[in-house]
């Protein structure tokens, strides 16, 4: 496989101090192809992107570049070589439109002596319109969408003619139609001529995209191939070095009353945590498919509890939330995982950060029985813990330590002495060990910043900070974003875990293996309306997509009409 | 390396003290000047004490120098006005902690940039302060028994010094050992991340603009007691020289972040500094130009230590 190929790494070398990052690692690609580079986290895949981008200098092995060798000694060397690189962070201007991104770093062309913006504009419209015809070239990128801004930082690799795009990691933040939309333009750039190197932990997008693949582990290349001829199993294997498979096999058990999950959700009487009051708030009104007479949310008792023995529901909401007067009405039980499901700018994440409080909205909304109290505060005393999206921007401090990370949630259970607002250092560093043992936390010190750790670690973290107490529900958001095949799998036992111990948890992803792999039943958001939910046999693939894209053959239907 | 990058300031310290003491054994060793720097600091720390809490959010506090003169003005108008001691001066804390508050009202609600409302709040309050005052300088009908609160010692301690000491443990005691200052902490950290973990992030914020302007009316109302008059720009040289303690004090112990130990130390070598450079007869165009490379050299010598992370 190394006879056609136009670019070969043979037998790198890195280290780190003690550590090797790179241990004989071997890739070779040919043109035009689309090629996946596979591993954990720490298996050396960035590492080896660097040393191409010219960032760190192997310490052995060589680069060989139509069959010559050739040494990259920084990124400008790369980008001269034709190779470009679309890191997982973008690094767009955010204030520039896509012909401003797109033309930083390069020598602007000029009429005489201003800038010639036409001539930029020209130049980057035709990239545009080979790859991306749909990309508005005048909007500042901060008002793109997460995958126009993907396709701006690919038109920018373009603007010169490119041998060689590498991609980190594209399509974790993007919802499954922007991807879809991706996966169009790397064949497109492959029929071009052009390689494309993919990172992802996504092994049904690796199966389906790409032609031929290589798996690192431990810094060293342990497998390589033609796509067509391994499997999800088969790349497993290879990238843990072991034949075990993660437990996503397993599914919770089903709730006991399926049926009965719309129908207890209808809540009247009170309105909760109207933060800001929006126009003609006043009218939270009794809902259109009253399950009974109107009932005032007496603390401690929902609507329609007469089921005696049967689970009541922990969560139950009913808001307003999307375009015109829709409202999200629902409600979950002890041990159940409900998946939310959507395309991006399908009002996920704010939806969950107004169950959270932490946005303002309208409407009802029930943990255990009772109506929280303000804000995020008020939903911590009711025993509601949320996991947010972007760990880094509003997750972590990473002034902070681990543990001072772990305790910020709940700092008042660990006073030494109970009525001074004084916490003791010895009962956080319990905590923070207790927990770090609890989720198999890979960390140098307790006290480190959590910026030491690696993304599933960090991730573990924001799960850690709410085990101190018990969670009645969970509100997670992107749980196991660009985080690797082990960590993935602990932090989905860590959710069943929690789940078990007799938490509702409402689950936000984009990852519709994780959905499918996870959820008890699905919730599925288009353009900011339920409209769909699916569980038992109606819960396929599918149908999950087919609702994400407003395909769904009826809007806001309760199962058991559905179902019937 | 890692000592000195670690307690490169403590060091430095300690080294500014030894050649100051070695060039003038008597004047500047002599353990009467050393309680005398205890004393001469003791203004500007408390004053730094407040600009580290606003720090620890990550934001400044520009209106300190301001605040320090109103307290001075305010309190020798309502002295003029034969108005008592003890009423004064609550009626002066008052004033400023309201004037913190609106400040980090103002940030923390409006999320205006705490620069630049911090800056346009302290020149209002300027404005205030020579309005009340004509610009003149006041001292009549400051009383004795006020003056002693600036002035003096108390067993053999400055009073200033004791001032400083009370203020220093009450706020590290605040910082480092209440939730209050775990969460202002969390906050600069990652404020986002800290209004989704349920932390009152706006209240705190006030709270600290208050008591960073609670701290500079003290020092304004010390600064009155001991000079007897008050000028409406009296607290001016306060403003650089606090965030100097500040920053040198980020670059003593933790890891970068503003504490009240560091804080101390910074004031400490500013102060040292300056009365060393006195006592030895260095012109006090060259005891600025001092002082700002000392301090550009303490910022460089972590950043150097930093560039391998």
């Amino acid at each position: 496989m190394t006879s056609d190929s136009f670019l070969a790494l043979g037998g790198l070398v890195k280290h780190f101090g003690a550590t090797k990052a790179l241990d004989r690692a071997d890739l070779a690609l040919r043109a035009g192809s689309v090629h996946a580079l596979v591993g954990e986290n720490g298996a050396g895949k960035s590492t080896l992107i660097k040393t191409l981008s010219g960032l760190y200098q192997p310490d052995a092995g060589a680069i060989r570049l139509d069959g010559t060798e050739v040494t990259i000694d920084g990124p400008r060397a790369a980008e001269a070589l034709g190779f470009r690189f679309i890191h997982q962070e973008l690094n767009l201007v955010p204030h520039f439109d896509a012909v401003g991104n797109a033309w930083i770093g390069r020598r602007h062309p000029r009429r005489g002596p201003f800038i010639d913006r036409r001539a930029m504009r020209a130049k980057v419209a035709d990239v545009a319109a080979r790859i991306a015809p749909d990309l508005p070239l005048d909007k500042p990128a901060a008002r793109l969408t997460p995958g126009q801004r993907q396709m701006a930082e690919i038109v920018r690799a373009l603007v010169d003619p490119a041998r060689l795009v590498v991609m980190d990691e594209p399509t974790s933040s993007l919802s499954e139609g922007e991807a879809e939309r991706l996966h169009a333009i790397v064949r497109q750039l492959s029929a071009e001529g052009c390689a494309v190197l993919f990172i992802s932990h996504r092994l049904d997008e690796v199966l389906d995209l790409c032609d031929s693949y290589t798996v690192l582990r431990n810094g060293r290349t342990v497998g390589a191939g033609r796509v067509a001829d391994t499997s999800r199993a088969g790349l497993v294997a290879m990238m843990s070095g072991t034949a075990g498979v993660s437990p996503s096999a397993l599914r919770p058990p089903q709730p006991q009353h399926p049926e009965e999950a719309f129908a207890e959700s209808r809540l009247e009487g009170r309105t909760v945590d109207v933060q800001q009051k929006l126009p003609g708030t006043d009218a939270l009104r009794p809902s259109r498919r009253p399950s009974g007479p109107p009932q005032d949310v007496a603390v401690g008792a929902l609507p329609g509890q007469s089921k005696g023995r049967a689970e009541k529901p922990v969560l139950a909401t009913d808001l307003a939330f999307g375009p015109g007067d829709s409202r999200f009405a629902f409600s979950a039980r002890p041990g159940e995982i409900v998946g939310l499901y959507g395309l991006v700018g399908s009002g996920r994440s704010s939806l969950l950060k107004t169950i959270w409080g932490a946005t303002p909205g309208r409407g009802l909304i029930a943990i255990n029985g009772q109506v929280p109290g303000h804000g995020p505060a008020g939903r911590i005393a009711a025993g509601c813990a949320y996991v947010p999206e972007d760990r880094r921007r509003e997750g972590l401090a990473n002034a902070l330590s681990i543990e001072s990370n772990l305790s910020l949630a709940h700092l008042p259970d660990f006073r030494a002495f109970s009525p001074l607002p004084m916490p003791s250092r010895s009962k956080i560093r319990n905590f923070a060990r207790a927990t770090g043992a609890r989720l198999r936390l890979v960390a140098g010190g307790l006290d480190h910043s959590p910026a030491t750790l690696s993304g599933g670690n960090q991730q573990k973290l924001l799960f850690g900070r709410w085990l101190g107490r018990p969670i009645r529900v969970l509100l997670v958001d992107e749980p196991t974003r660009g985080v690797d095949v082990g960590a993935k799998a602990e932090i989905h036992g860590e959710m069943r875990k929690i789940a078990a111990d007799g938490a509702a948890i409402l689950m936000a992803t984009s990852d519709i293996e994780e959905l499918l792999a996870l959820s008890t039943r699905v919730l599925v958001l288009h353009a900011g309306r339920l409209v769909a939910e699916l569980d038992g046999p109606s819960l396929t693939r599918a149908a999950v997509v087919a609702a994400a894209f407003g395909h769904a053959p009826d809007e806001q239907m309760p199962p058991s009409e559905r179902s019937a | 390396m890692i000592l000195l990058r670690r307690y490169g300031t403590l060091l430095a310290l300690a080294l500014i003290v030894l050649v100051f003491t070695i060039a003038s054994p008597n004047a500047f060793g002599s353990m009467s000047n050393l309680v005398n720097i205890t004393q001469q600091m003791a203004l500007l720390a408390i004053v730094a004490i407040g600009a580290t809490l606003v720090m620890v959010l990550g934001e400044f506090d520009l209106s300190v120098s301001a605040v320090v003169s109103w307290a001075g003005i305010a309190a020798a108008a309502l002295f003029a006005a034969g108005i008592a001691v003890p009423v004064v001066m609550i009626v002066v804390l008052v004033s400023a902690v309201a004037m913190g508050a609106i400040s980090g009202f103002l940030v923390a609600r409006y999320k205006v940039p705490s620069f630049i409302a911090t800056l346009a709040f302290g020149t209002v309050i300027g404005g205030l302060t020579f309005w009340v005052s004509n610009g003149a300088t006041m001292f009549s009908g400051i009383p004795a028994g006020f003056r002693d609160l600036g002035r003096g010692t108390l067993a053999g301690v400055p009073v200033p010094t004791l001032w400083l000491i009370g203020v220093a443990v009450v706020f590290w005691l605040l910082l480092d050992q209440t939730e209050f200052g775990r969460r202002l902490y969390a906050i600069g950290g990652n404020r986002e991340a800290a209004r989704l973990v349920g932390l009152p992030v706006r209240r705190d914020m006030v709270v600290a603009f208050a008591l960073c302007a609670a701290l500079a009316g003290l020092a304004g109302l010390l600064l009155t007691a001991r000079l007897g008059s008050a000028h409406p720009t009296g607290g001016g040289g306060y403003l650089l020289q606090a965030y100097a303690a500040v920053f040198l004090g980020m670059t003593a112990f933790r890891e970068g972040e503003p504490s009240i130990p560091g804080t101390l130390v910074g004031a400490a070598i500013i102060a040292v500094v300056s009365n060393g450079l006195t006592i030895l007869g260095v012109p006090s165009f060259l005891q600025d130009l001092l002082t700002g490379a000392i301090i550009l050299a303490a910022v460089l010598v972590r950043n150097f230590g930093r560039d391998g992370d």
